[in-house]
């Protein structure tokens, strides 16, 4: 077989295949240089996706701009002051001249086109074309901006203590770039104000230097917590070395092809370290056996042998579960995810052939004396340890009965909490609340019209359609429905600006704050507008046919909630208010409802996939859908403790989390397989009875010492994932928690209610007919 | 006038030249004790060269202002402009445009503009008296609600009808708002230019400077290259088709291209003709309301 010849090759070659390991990992590491990020949550979905190809067509028809930039300026005292409006026109003067900045459609109070009736003379232009110089003037901005319901919430709050000015940037720029500098320049303004720098570009960033910073400092400190677990189990500093070696040299070996093919590191792979390490403890099986077996036959090469022809069925699959959950990523919608799926999914292959190869050829070197004290201590701990396992089993195979009912008691309270279950992306709630992003976006979204924006396109098919004052009036309606939503802070369309210039071409009459009554008049207004506002002014909210209307949307919450209640709200609208035209959402707020159903979507295909490839894995382990059945069992009941508990504490069900549920079916099976081969090896080792006392003892003899090896794998996992919890983005704690609950329940299922199952369905389960009588290839003895 | 510059620049040119000679001569009986003689001697043709040589960019863009924006005592033209977007999509503006000069190349204008296209703007009107050294005034009349309201021209860079062409593109910017220097000369097709380099001298424009190619024999601008404050290509105008009107070479096709959004303007002026006679009386907002048909169409 391949594995043995594997495994032979390597203990008569051993110095080869380490020099052969040492070369590849630093061909591979000659990649890392290349590393890129990418954290734009657009590449959650594939470029040609609806979503995708539909908001670029928006985007392209109303001259929108991918990426904005929001400056908030607060002052406490209101931001109507000579000195605070000095700031703010040296500040947006500073940043007109930032390079990437997209100047031309920069809005704030020296850029915003204002439309006004000043003596009988109608007035298209900045609202404040310089830094007010008196008293009087700050007055009259004052008077200008609250006369104009345009402006309000949009570059002032109602309070006047917060305005904004939103830098729309240039396709391909930089904007965490042009973030660092407009701190910069609000850095050198010594006043009262308090300055909010927001934006998608700048969660972006941010995101991306904290994924930095959870590949560059989390993954080696799991390294070191790892390690340090190791020596304490093994005491053996050449056996620690070889563990991190192994996983380091997967780690590399993955991230280096990942980086290599071309690939940017996005949120979910940038986990890969972390599980990649988790996933190398798997060899703590190998160390463990190779252990009992070095003390039983004192050489070392024969204990090798023989510990690599015990455990090489159980890795083996254990190894194909794990690759096949994370495989079935591969089946998932959402691009980030495929990749890591992928990326782990080949990361875990290279783990198991490492296993082969580089541990036994590694432990060919260590020194036997070394192994031998190390034994000798480990003995020790061994009994006290392995008798705890041993009656922790011994609850479950003496009191079957009790244990299955306790068990189904909490899966029952479990399921009940599942159902309190709510999926939600919530991307600014992935940064922890004392997180700049988050202040910064509570801030805007108190004092201004709300930081996630949408869009409703309204389509006609004639030319002109747009300017019909039933149009018009038809937008406005669909604007004050939606705005009677709590979620939606402010609105705007070009209906706005048609009754602005009625108004104001009426001398200022809120009379005339209403569409006219004439197409041609619809028309002149806008032609005039249009002769003096920016061009972006009427693009962003009609197409140059004047078919589509772009109706803007800011919503308080990112929550997919938000934007889902804004399409209902105007799909009811459009029931009571037919219009021959077609309402269709977009921007990035949709964008994030349509991903969010996608996430629903695959953690339910993702669940079903991954539920069938275990079982099939199992199946064929074992030889018998019945012991795959109970091999199930505690799997599960992890899976539904940990939903219920997500469920009853209403944490938001994210992208991470569902990810996690679909591959941690692939990892936790592992120690039900580990179990049950054992198990099964170790009955049909000692005579193969199934008497109820043979199967009793056989039981606890896997409790105790796989079953040591199942905590130390699960000790080991939790401890690498534990570092999680310490990260800044919740994404990260969450899985971290999530990983650790889960290896710590399958570990103690698989200890505790796999005995009670087994006793519970004995008859049953050894009933089943068999191929071979002995699913377990033989003990290799010797060569 | 050109006489007399020829004739200056002749004398100029004899006096450096005796000048230059005189130093020399100095020089040889100084021998090599006031060397720096000599090489003031050598460097004096430099010092002056390029004020000797030429016109000034001034004079360039002062000629090339009156060649553009002010033949002929007055200018009628239908204008087609389109405003295409980057994904190609337009829309038209058709309007018939009447100039009146107010007096001197470089001084006041009256502008009267009536709009054809877009048809739901048929009939408004637009009239902008032209002063070079302070706001316009600008009136426009709403066919739709029969209003004529005067509208404010706070800034002479926001676009003319929505148009990537600005109001001083159509009507000129001050000379004396920015400073001209001729940069080189230059050949646009078989047609020998002055280029221009112009720069504001206040904060208050878009453009941080611009180029443009004047030719050498008419002084239309063949083409111009803005710059923004950062230094970005931002605007590019060119003149497309030249054609003599009444003896006046005229740009009949011209484009202005945003290069940064990628939007254009192109425009035909058709039925173009000068000194028409048109009465001062035009300007005024009776006719704004109802604009003599001989005029507009």
């Amino acid at each position: 077989m391949f594995q043995f010849s594997l495994v032979e090759f390597s203990l008569r070659h051993p110095k080869q295949v380490i020099w052969a390991t040492v070369a590849l990992v630093l061909l591979f590491l000659t990649q890392f240089p290349r590393i890129a990020t990418d954290t734009n949550p657009k590449h959650m979905l594939p470029e040609n996706s609806d979503v995708r190809v539909w908001n670029d067509e928006v985007d392209r028809a109303f001259a929108l701009y991918e990426d904005t930039i929001v400056v908030g300026v607060k002052n406490d005292a209101g931001v109507l002051n000579r000195e605070t409006l000095a700031r703010i026109a040296r500040i947006t003067g500073a940043i007109l001249a930032l390079p990437g900045v997209a100047s031309r459609d920069v809005n704030g109070f020296t850029t915003i086109t204002n439309v006004t009736a000043e003596a009988g003379t109608l007035k298209v232009g900045p609202l404040m074309p310089g830094a007010p110089q008196s008293q009087a003037e700050v007055e009259a901005l004052r008077g200008a901006l609250f006369g104009n319901p345009l402006l309000v919430d949009r570059v002032i709050s109602k309070d006047g203590k917060t305005t904004a000015i939103h830098v729309p940037l240039e396709k391909g720029a930089n904007g965490a770039v042009i973030a660092g500098n407009i701190r910069e320049i609000v850095a050198k303004e010594k006043g009262p104000e308090r300055y909010y720098v927001a934006g998608d570009p700048v969660a972006r960033d941010t995101f991306g230097a904290e994924m930095f910073k959870l590949m560059g400092i989390f993954s080696p400190v799991a390294g070191m917590i790892m390690f340090i677990a190791i020596q304490l189990m093994f005491r053996n500093l050449s056996l620690s070395f070889t563990m991190m070696g192994v996983a380091m040299a997967a780690i590399i070996i993955s991230m280096g092809s990942l980086i290599g093919a071309g690939y940017p590191v996005h949120i979910m792979s940038s986990m890969a370290p972390v599980f990649l390490m988790a996933i190398a403890t798997d060899s703590i099986h190998i160390f463990n056996e190779f252990y009992f077996r070095y003390r039983e036959k004192r050489n070392k090469l024969d204990a090798i042998r023989e510990t690599m022809a015990a455990v090489s069925r159980p890795v083996r699959y254990t190894a194909l579960a794990t690759t096949a959950g994370f495989a079935v990523l591969l089946f998932m919608n959402i691009v980030p995810v495929q990749v890591f799926g992928g990326l782990i999914a080949f990361g875990t292959v290279v783990l198991r052939l490492f296993s082969f190869s580089l541990i036994p050829a590694i432990l060919t070197f260590v020194k036997e004396e070394k192994i031998a004290r190390a034994v000798e201590k480990e003995s020790a701990e061994l009994n006290r340890t392995s008798r705890f396992l041993r009656k922790l089993g011994e609850i479950g195979a003496t009191r079957p009965q009790a244990t299955a009912l306790a068990g189904l008691i909490l899966v029952a309270v479990a399921i009940a909490g599942t159902t309190k279950i709510h999926v939600n992306n919530n991307l600014v709630a992935w940064f922890k609340e004392s997180s700049e992003i988050r202040i910064a976006d509570t801030a805007m979204n108190q004092a201004l019209g709300g930081t996630s924006l949408g869009y409703l396109v309204m389509q006609a098919n004639e030319p002109d359609f747009v300017k019909r004052p039933e149009t018009m009036r038809w937008l406005e309606g669909l604007q004050r429905h939606l705005e009677t939503l709590p979620v939606v802070g402010k609105t705007f369309s070009v209906a706005d600006y048609v009754k602005r210039i009625n108004r104001v071409l009426h001398d200022d009459d809120q009379k005339f704050d209403t569409i006219p009554e004439t197409q041609d008049t619809v028309g002149q207004y806008l032609f005039l507008f249009s002769m003096s506002a920016k061009p972006a002014d009427l693009d962003n909210v009609v197409d140059p046919t004047f078919q589509k209307a772009n109706l803007w949307v800011q919503m308080k919450s990112w929550d997919a909630e938000a934007m889902r209640q804004v399409t209902h709200a105007a799909d009811s609208y459009q029931k009571t208010h037919p219009l021959a035209a077609t309402v269709k959402p977009a921007g990035i707020a949709w964008f994030n409802l349509v991903w969010n159903d996608e996430v629903l979507g695959d953690l339910v295909l993702g669940l079903g996939l991954a539920l069938v490839v275990v079982f099939v894995i199992l199946a064929l382990d074992f030889r018998s859908a019945r012991w795959a059945l109970v091999a199930y069992v505690p799997l599960l009941f992890t899976i539904l403790l940990i939903y219920g508990v997500v469920g009853f504490v209403g944490k938001d069900f994210d992208m991470p989390l569902s990810v996690m549920s679909t591959l941690s079916l692939g990892m936790a099976v592992d120690f039900s397989i580990h179990f049950i081969s054992r198990f099964r090896q170790r009955l049909a080792e000692t005579g193969g009875g199934t008497s109820e006392a043979a199967v009793r003892e056989a039981l606890l003899w896997t409790a105790a010492r796989p079953g040591k090896g199942i905590l130390r794998n699960a000790l080991l996992f939790a401890a690498a994932f534990s570092v999680m919890l310490a990260a800044p983005l919740t994404p990260y704690m969450a899985v971290g928690a999530f990983i650790v609950s889960m290896m710590l329940l399958s570990a103690l299922l698989t200890i505790l209610y796999l005995p009670a199952l087994v006793m519970i369905g004995r008859n049953w389960l050894f009933d089943d007919p068999k191929p071979t009588a002995n699913p377990a290839p033989a003990i290799v003895k010797g060569d | 006038m050109k006489t007399k510059f020829a004739s200056f620049r002749l004398s100029a040119k004899c006096l450096l030249k005796a000048l230059q000679r005189r130093l020399m001569r100095e020089a040889r009986y100084a021998g090599t004790k006031h060397w720096w003689i000599w090489i003031i001697a050598a460097l004096l043709p430099l010092a002056f060269t390029s004020q000797a040589q030429a016109l000034s960019g001034e004079e360039v863009m002062k000629k090339s202002q009156a060649a553009f924006l002010y033949p002929g005592k007055d200018f009628k033209a239908r204008v087609v402009m389109k405003l295409i977007n980057k994904d190609g999509q337009e829309r038209v503006r058709e309007m018939t445009m009447l100039r009146k000069n107010m007096g001197e190349a470089g001084g006041d204008q009256k502008y009267f503009l009536y709009f054809f296209q877009p048809s739901d703007v048929k009939d408004m009107t637009f009239m902008i008296n032209k002063y070079p050294a302070r706001d316009d005034d600008r009136w426009m009349f709403i066919p739709a609600i029969n209003m004529v309201k005067r509208i404010a021209a706070q800034d002479k860079r926001s676009s003319f009808v929505g148009s990537d062409f600005t109001y001083e593109d159509v009507s000129g910017r001050d000379i004396e708002d920015d400073t001209h220097a001729v940069e080189r000369e230059e050949k646009v097709g078989d047609r020998d230019c002055y280029v221009v380099k112009s720069t504001p001298k206040g904060a208050d424009s878009d453009f941080g400077h611009k180029f443009t190619w004047v030719d050498k024999a008419n002084f239309l601008p063949l083409r111009e290259e803005q710059y923004d404050r950062k230094s970005a290509r931002y605007k590019q105008f060119s003149a497309d088709e030249i054609a003599d009107v009444k003896g006046i070479p005229t740009a009949v096709k011209r484009t202005m291209k945003n290069l940064q959004t990628g939007h254009r303007t192109e425009v035909a002026y058709l039925k173009t003709d000068y000194g028409l006679g048109i009465e001062d009386s035009l300007f005024s907002e009776r006719f704004l309301r109802q604009p003599p048909r001989k005029w507009v169409d």
